[in-house]
């Protein structure tokens, strides 16, 4: 190691630093100090305690709604998501000809904008012309409408297909984990009589207990990240049926211009975003191995 | 037993197939109809090459500024990204000093901030200083956002590198920055490639931030130009379709060219997750 170059280790580090103070730091002192004020759209800044934070648990049913989908998001994710992308794998990972293709073309979903992807699905279900609605009239014969968007019978459904089934990103991390295990491994047991069932349950999974953890933190926390595709296709309706965090963090910013209330619910997000996480690597027990 | 176990893993895998790859070349079909084929419902093939949709896709929105502001952020967010990341990531494996704990949390302390918090914060401030509504202001934040995913991938790479490479050009007299610039970053090459792919991503398909921290048409990027879409001209499908195809292609390309880097990048970003 180097010594006396404390000159070039703050040049070094400066750039870094500067940057993160001035757009993460500085946010996050405005988020949680202004939580606890009065601010409108050019109003001035008034101190009042807990007030909006008892406001949003107490009153404000379209924040409690978004937590409550946030929440249920979060589970369906954690869960359905991440199998659906560990069975893929765990299928790819025998190494056959199409393994590569689908994992490429699971990923596909992933790689577009998201943004891209909530109008794919626009389009897809539109009532009148969208291919789900044009297939179900060809098959019965009789012209079908259904509005999957706007309906809340099927809003929320129709919001959580644009990204339950995607898990190409859970493949792709745990068949890049599933390379590094020793063929010995897999020689040994098929000698000792293990069927491919059997060296998958009892070998490959707990092998890969880390990764799977680390699918289901991406999959958990990507839900406290979606505005793009909630705002592509219902903004959070009807109602507030499809409503999540970000999604009314959005609204009360710009439609209602509460600045203070909505930098509360920021830090709500942000405490529901740690306690999530320390869950998850709690029940994978994942703290004890890092270093 | 066998037969039976091959047809579930094919109609799974079929499945999996199908949901993923319908819904896009259903919208690439019908991105060539005429509005009143698509109107019909139908779900076949269209009846011929009709670009008129990608016409008038082009006409009713400046998607020709969006893919330039796209290029020029996802450029210089990735550039300064990769040279701040790079920088702190080898003084942090390189060099001894007190508050190196300090600043890899810092590094990391993104991944555990939903960007949808700063919304309010990161407008109020860019708008503070001028910088909302410009291309720079969005270079900023896609490059601080992708700060975990860089700076991890480059402190795991040099931390590869044997450092007598570089104890030997400090013998001949380098020196430090010297020794970074014409020994290191050398070596340091497919940590580039990696973290420089995703962070391209990152800047290309970013939505919410190029929303809220942008106000006119002459300043928003590609994905932007999808929303325009749907408040503004909902009603020429052809023209939406037009425009999910022309958004979605150039991140779809880049991932087939170029997927050992992304698959390599999401690998070692996602283990500090």
């Amino acid at each position: 190691m180097k010594k006396n170059n404390t000159k070039w280790v703050i040049l070094f580090l400066a750039p870094g630093v500067l940057l993160f103070s001035f757009v993460m730091l500085s946010s996050l002192l405005v988020l949680i100090g202004t939580s606890f004020t009065d601010w409108f759209i050019g109003s001035k800044i008034t101190f009042v305690g807990l007030k909006n934070y008892i406001y949003l648990f107490t009153e404000d049913k379209a924040f409690l709604q978004s937590i409550k989908n946030t929440f249920v998001w979060i589970l369906l994710q954690s869960t359905i998501h991440v199998t659906i992308g560990v069975t893929v794998a765990l299928l790819l990972s025998k190494k056959k000809w199409y393994s590569s293709p689908v994992r490429t073309i699971f990923f596909i979903p992933n790689i577009i904008s998201s943004a891209a992807l909530g109008m794919l699905f626009l389009c897809v279900m539109n009532p009148q012309f969208g291919l789900i609605n044009g297939l179900v009239s060809r098959i019965t014969g009789e012209k079908f409408i259904q509005n999957w968007y706007n309906d809340p019978k099927t809003a929320f459904l129709s919001v959580t297909l644009t990204w339950l089934p995607y898990a190409g990103l859970v493949t792709i991390l745990v068949m890049a984990e599933m390379s590094s295990i020793s063929e010995d491994l897999f020689e040994a047991a098929r000698i000792d009589g293990a069927t491919s069932f059997q060296i998958d349950m009892h070998i490959v999974l707990p092998l890969m207990k880390n990764i799977i953890g680390t699918c289901v933190i991406l999959a958990a926390t990507s839900m406290l990240q979606k505005l793009d595709v909630i705002m592509m296709t219902t903004s959070g309706g009807p109602g507030a049926r499809t409503m999540n965090m970000p999604m009314y963090i959005y609204k009360t910013v710009f439609s209602n211009n509460n600045y203070s209330l909505a930098n509360t619910q920021g830090v709500i997000l942000i405490i529901l975003g740690v306690v999530v996480l320390k869950v998850i690597r709690t029940l994978f027990r994942m703290d004890k191995e890092e270093e | 037993m066998k037969i039976i176990k091959k047809t579930l893993t094919f109609l799974y895998l079929s499945i999996i197939c199908v949901i993923s790859l319908v819904p896009f070349i259903w919208v690439l079909f019908s991105s060539f109809k005429t509005n009143s084929e698509i109107l019909s419902g139908t779900v076949g093939l269209p009846t011929g090459l009709h670009i008129a949709n990608y016409v008038t896709a082009f006409k009713l929105a400046p998607i020709v500024t969006f893919y330039g502001n796209s290029i020029i952020v996802g450029i210089f967010a990735t550039l300064l990204n990769l040279i701040i990341c790079s920088m702190a990531a080898y003084v942090v494996v390189r060099c001894q000093f007190k508050i190196k704990g300090l600043i890899t949390l810092m590094f990391s302390l993104g991944l555990i901030i939903p960007g949808a918090a700063l919304i309010q914060p990161l407008y109020t401030t860019f708008s503070g200083v001028h910088l909302y509504n410009t291309l720079t202001g969005l270079v900023l934040v896609y490059t601080a956002l992708g700060m975990p995913t860089t700076f991890y991938v480059m402190v795991s790479y040099i931390k590869t590198i044997p450092y007598s490479l570089e104890e030997a050009a400090y013998i001949d007299g380098s020196g430090f920055f010297r020794t970074f610039m014409q020994v290191v970053l050398p070596i340091t090459r497919p940590a580039f490639a990696t973290a420089g792919v995703i962070q391209f991503l990152l800047a290309w398909n970013e939505f919410q931030f190029a929303l809220t921290l942008t106000g006119d048409t002459k300043k928003r990027t590609l994905p932007i130009a999808l929303y325009y879409f749907k408040s503004a001209f909902a009603s020429d499908y052809g023209a939406m379709f037009a425009a999910t195809v022309v958004v979605a292609i150039p991140s779809i390309i880049t991932f087939i060219i170029l997927q050992k880097q992304v698959v390599a990048g999401l690998a070692a970003g996602s283990v500090k997750g």
